[in-house]
């Protein structure tokens, strides 16, 4: 719970009142309007569906932190789930408990989002809540002391993977200025010495209804439930806006490489390209080039649990040929330029070097000639199969519609699926020349050595 | 949710769906059994075969067969377990019978090319290396050994371990594949965008086709727990892994519920129950600190896990353990009770809104025999549970004597008071 989220390829036009269908799923009619605080409410009836899923998204996220601070906006989120105004300490726990109910919270470089899914009878109860977490949030000093330690832990337990360390020491290297240099969990050292106060003005300035976005998806009626959201938002009193983020990561001149040696159980390559931001017009062909790459697996990577696909070139290249037992490619599209990153997991005897290589030789075929339409069509369908799979539910729906939201726009997966599928196969071997740059790549190689006993 | 249909087919394969129209796509969960439980003494068989079964057909190589399942942007997963190998995916209405038919080829004419046998073992051999580097994975295989003596089904690793994956050879493989894959035994659950029509000619026609042999053998009852402690030193690691283990019930033990309801209460309600009360919410020692009630056919197992700083692993296993002696000391409140009662009546509407959820609850009362009524009558089997009987089964059961430890991560020479 309450763990960093992955990460989702952004939004581009902002919405009003009816969705466009773009996806070959049913048409799901959305309304949106904006409260006079403004609070920005979407609403997503599905009719005779018993379930309601509840999402606040709010527009701060770890790029919003600085120095010194760094992991203060996950540290937030877990505070807020610990009381304030109405609901004293538990309480969130109890309600949604005792309703059978589902709950958690995110933290992304971009956005925090939180949700509730319930049963659709129980709305109040989560606007509720939703509404004394946006303002009234306690921030005792004595609980601060105890999540800590907690939020510590968290950091510990993932410190415990090898990949971890990978992670971490690729977006330290890529990017020297933006605070994309920072995982959302933020460092131990960080953590160990921040205090209460620095939070609360980090809570009290971030979180107010002009910076954020509700959410409903599932078993409602939307003029019921706009009357309801009035009553319990409309009071909420807005923030002056944040300033935008001026910090923009200079352009990479020259490859970035880091060599880690560390106890693990087999190596590791990682290596990340930068990428426009998620708003930018080669995003969709980006998507397909990642698809080509290394395969699908949706907008929001929790759809597809353990699935991986197959029908790929690096899983081809690497893992049928012995050299690797898992590889993956993921288009961490975000608000600000990001990164396209491709990961392999070293098969027992299979050197760093030589997996690079093949990583290379891959990378330069997909430079040199379009991909054939039979695979760019193999592309479009996996795409196109995980629109619908992504709407498996209220809470998902939620999350979808959530994540979009924190990047800019509620319908940015169907608004980019639309583009996808006018993308032709020179757009994908012009995307890999402009973007797969050895000068613009950073490359991180785990070296395993051998486990202590 | 409609009472979901029952269908035997001729070949003996079960077919199990429900309508879901308000999810646009189909999943599918399915089970035969050939999981561990059925290698006997060849361990590893079950999990080179379900690794497998995706390598190719004797019709479709493996590349032709990720093309054809991703080109129409289907997907399917083989797994192997302890009781079954098992199965899911996802398709559309449109994609359903095609990806039925190569779910059926898989299962029925897998090629088990040599060259893939050996892909699978190098790859095996990393994901043991890679089992043995994770502190949590580490503590609940020495936990499931000590509950589950003598190599039962339930208490070894599933994979083998590094020298037999080395010595199974591609013969052994065809013949458990020959003795235990095929229609007998095979539960297939389906759920999301059907009608009658689809299940019939796109689902039930083309899974009617299955051939061989197969069908469950009894899964024998394990053997006495004798409770024992486990050290497995990781110096390398920040955080150590706790786990604490007992036999729990099968699944259809007249215990389950009221054993259920008081798990829920001890460890898993809301922000962890009573355990994530104490170690996480107010001493600030762990992140995740719960418990978890597995049941199985033929026995069970309740756990407990948490994850601290070394620094605070002598106090997070004493905490645990005063939780679990205040289950004698300050049992289950009415309140309590309540609360719990009312979770899990309130949770069918919310833990059945996905096409997977469903899928997965709807091949769970086909494979365990609950009764395609279940979910009707759930809420007053839990309502039916009194008090006292959750209170009672808690202290029979959530026993530190009855228990064993496993902790691994960074211990040293900590002292592990348990």
């Amino acid at each position: 719970m309450r763990k960093p989220l992955g990460e989702f390829p952004s939004p581009f036009a902002s919405g009003n009142l009816i969705s466009r269908a773009r996806v070959p799923a049913p048409q799901m009619p959305t309304h949106v309007e904006t409260l006079g605080n403004g609070l920005k409410v979407i609403l997503r009836p599905i009719p005779d569906t018993k379930a309601l899923s509840t999402w606040v998204v709010y527009r701060i996220g770890s790029r919003n932190e600085v120095p010194g601070m760094t992991g203060s906006t996950h540290w937030v989120e877990h505070m807020l789930f610990k009381g304030g105004g109405k609901l004293a300490k538990g309480d969130i726990d109890k309600l949604i408990s005792r309703l059978g109910g589902k709950m958690n919270a995110f933290t992304d470089t971009d956005y925090t989002m939180y949700f509730e899914t319930i049963p659709a009878t129980a709305l109040d109860t989560a606007l509720m809540i939703e509404s004394e977490r946006m303002r009234n949030a306690a921030f005792d000093p004595k609980e601060v002391e105890a999540e800590r330690t907690v939020v510590i832990s968290e950091r510990e337990g993932a410190e415990n993977q090898p990949d971890f360390a990978v992670e971490e020491e690729l977006w330290g290297l890529a990017f020297h200025v933006h605070p994309y240099h920072w995982t959302a969990i933020g460092y131990k050292q960080d953590l160990a010495t921040l205090a209460r106060d620095p939070l609360y003005r980090h809570y009290l300035r971030f979180y107010a209804p002009n910076n954020a976005s509700l959410i409903l998806v599932g078993g409602f009626d939307v003029a019921v439930a706009m009357q309801h959201i009035r009553e319990a938002f409309g009071r909420l009193q807005p923030e002056a806006p944040p300033d935008p983020l001026r910090l923009a990561e200079p352009e990479q001149r020259g490859e970035r490489r880091s060599d880690l040696e560390r106890p693990g159980p087999a190596d590791l390559l990682s290596v990340g390209w930068h990428i426009p931001g998620a708003a930018h017009e080669d995003t969709p062909a980006l998507v397909l080039l990642s698809t080509v790459l290394g395969g699908w697996r949706g907008f929001v990577p929790f759809a597809a649990g353990d699935w991986r696909p197959r029908s790929n070139r690096l899983y081809r290249a690497l893992v049928e040929a012995k050299l690797a037992t898992d590889v993956g490619v993921r288009l961490e599209s975000k608000l600000d330029p990001s990164l396209l990153i491709a990961n392999a997991t070293l098969a027992p005897g299979a050197s760093l070097d030589r997996v690079e290589a093949v990583l290379d030789r891959e990378i330069e075929k997909l430079k040199r000639a379009p991909p054939p339409k039979s695979e760019l069509a193999r592309a479009h369908q996996q795409v196109r199969a995980w629109a619908r799979y992504e709407q498996d539910g209220v809470t998902f729906q939620g999350m979808l519609l959530s994540a979009g939201e924190g990047l800019g726009a509620w319908d940015f997966a169907e608004a980019l699926l639309a583009k996808v599928e006018k993308v032709r196969p020179e757009q994908v071997r012009a995307a890999a020349r402009r973007y797969l740059v050895e000068a613009h790549r950073t490359v991180v190689r785990f070296h395993a050595q051998e486990v202590p006993r | 949710m409609n009472l979901p249909d029952r269908t035997v087919l001729e070949n003996g394969a079960i077919l199990v769906s429900v309508a879901l129209p308000s999810n646009p796509f189909i999943a599918f969960r399915g089970t035969v059994p050939a999981g561990v439980a059925a290698e006997g003494s060849e361990f590893g068989l079950a999990e080179f075969t379900s690794r497998l079964l995706l390598s190719g057909t004797r019709r479709m190589g493996a590349a032709k067969l990720a093309d054809r399942l991703e080109g129409i942007g289907a997907t399917l997963e083989f797994r192997n377990g302890d009781e079954v190998l098992s199965f899911q995916g996802r398709c559309t209405r449109e994609t359903a019978a095609e990806t039925v038919r190569i779910l059926v080829d898989c299962l029925s004419e897998p090629a088990f090319p040599s060259k893939e046998v050996e892909r699978i073992r190098a790859e095996l051999q990393n994901d043991l290396r890679i089992e043995a580097d994770d502190t949590h994975h580490r503590a609940v295989r020495e936990v499931s050994r000590l509950v589950f003596p003598k190599d039962h089904p339930y208490g070894r690793e599933p994979k083998g371990d590094p020298s037999r994956v080395q010595r199974v050879r591609r013969g052994d493989i065809v013949s458990f594949h020959e003795a235990h894959v095929g229609p007998e035994g095979l539960i297939l659950a389906v759920t999301g965008d059907v009608d009658r029509a689809l299940i019939d000619e796109g689902i039930a026609t083309p899974l009617s086709r299955l051939r061989g042999d197969g069908g469950a053998e009894a899964i024998p009852p394990p053997r006495p727990h004798r409770p024992g402690s486990v050290r497995i030193p990781m110096p390398h690691k920040s955080q150590v892994d706790i786990v604490i283990g007992a036999p729990g019930v099968p699944r259809r033990h007249e215990d389950y519920y009221a054993l259920n309801l008081a798990n829920l209460l001890f460890g898993r309600i809301g922000l962890y129950g009573r355990l994530g009360r104490n170690l996480r919410d107010e001493q600030g020692l762990a992140y995740y600190a719960f418990s978890n009630l597995d049941a199985r056919t033929a026995g069970g197992m309740w756990t407990i896990s948490a994850g601290v700083n070394p620094s605070n692993l002598g106090k997070a296993i004493e905490s645990i353990r005063a939780e679990m002696d205040r289950l004698r000391t300050e049992p289950f409140s009415l309140e309590e009770v309540r609360d719990g009662k009312e979770n899990q009546t309130g949770s069918l509407v919310v833990s059945l809104e996905r096409n997977a959820e469903v899928a997965g609850e709807l091949h769970r009362m086909e494979y365990y025999g609950l009764g395609m009524d279940f979910l009707e009558r759930y809420a007053d089997i839990v309502r039916e549970l009194t008090e006292e009987r959750v209170r009672n089964l808690a202290r029979k059961y959530l026993l530190p004597s009855a228990s064993s430890i496993a902790v691994a991560g960074p211990i040293g020479r900590l002292r592990v008071p348990w």
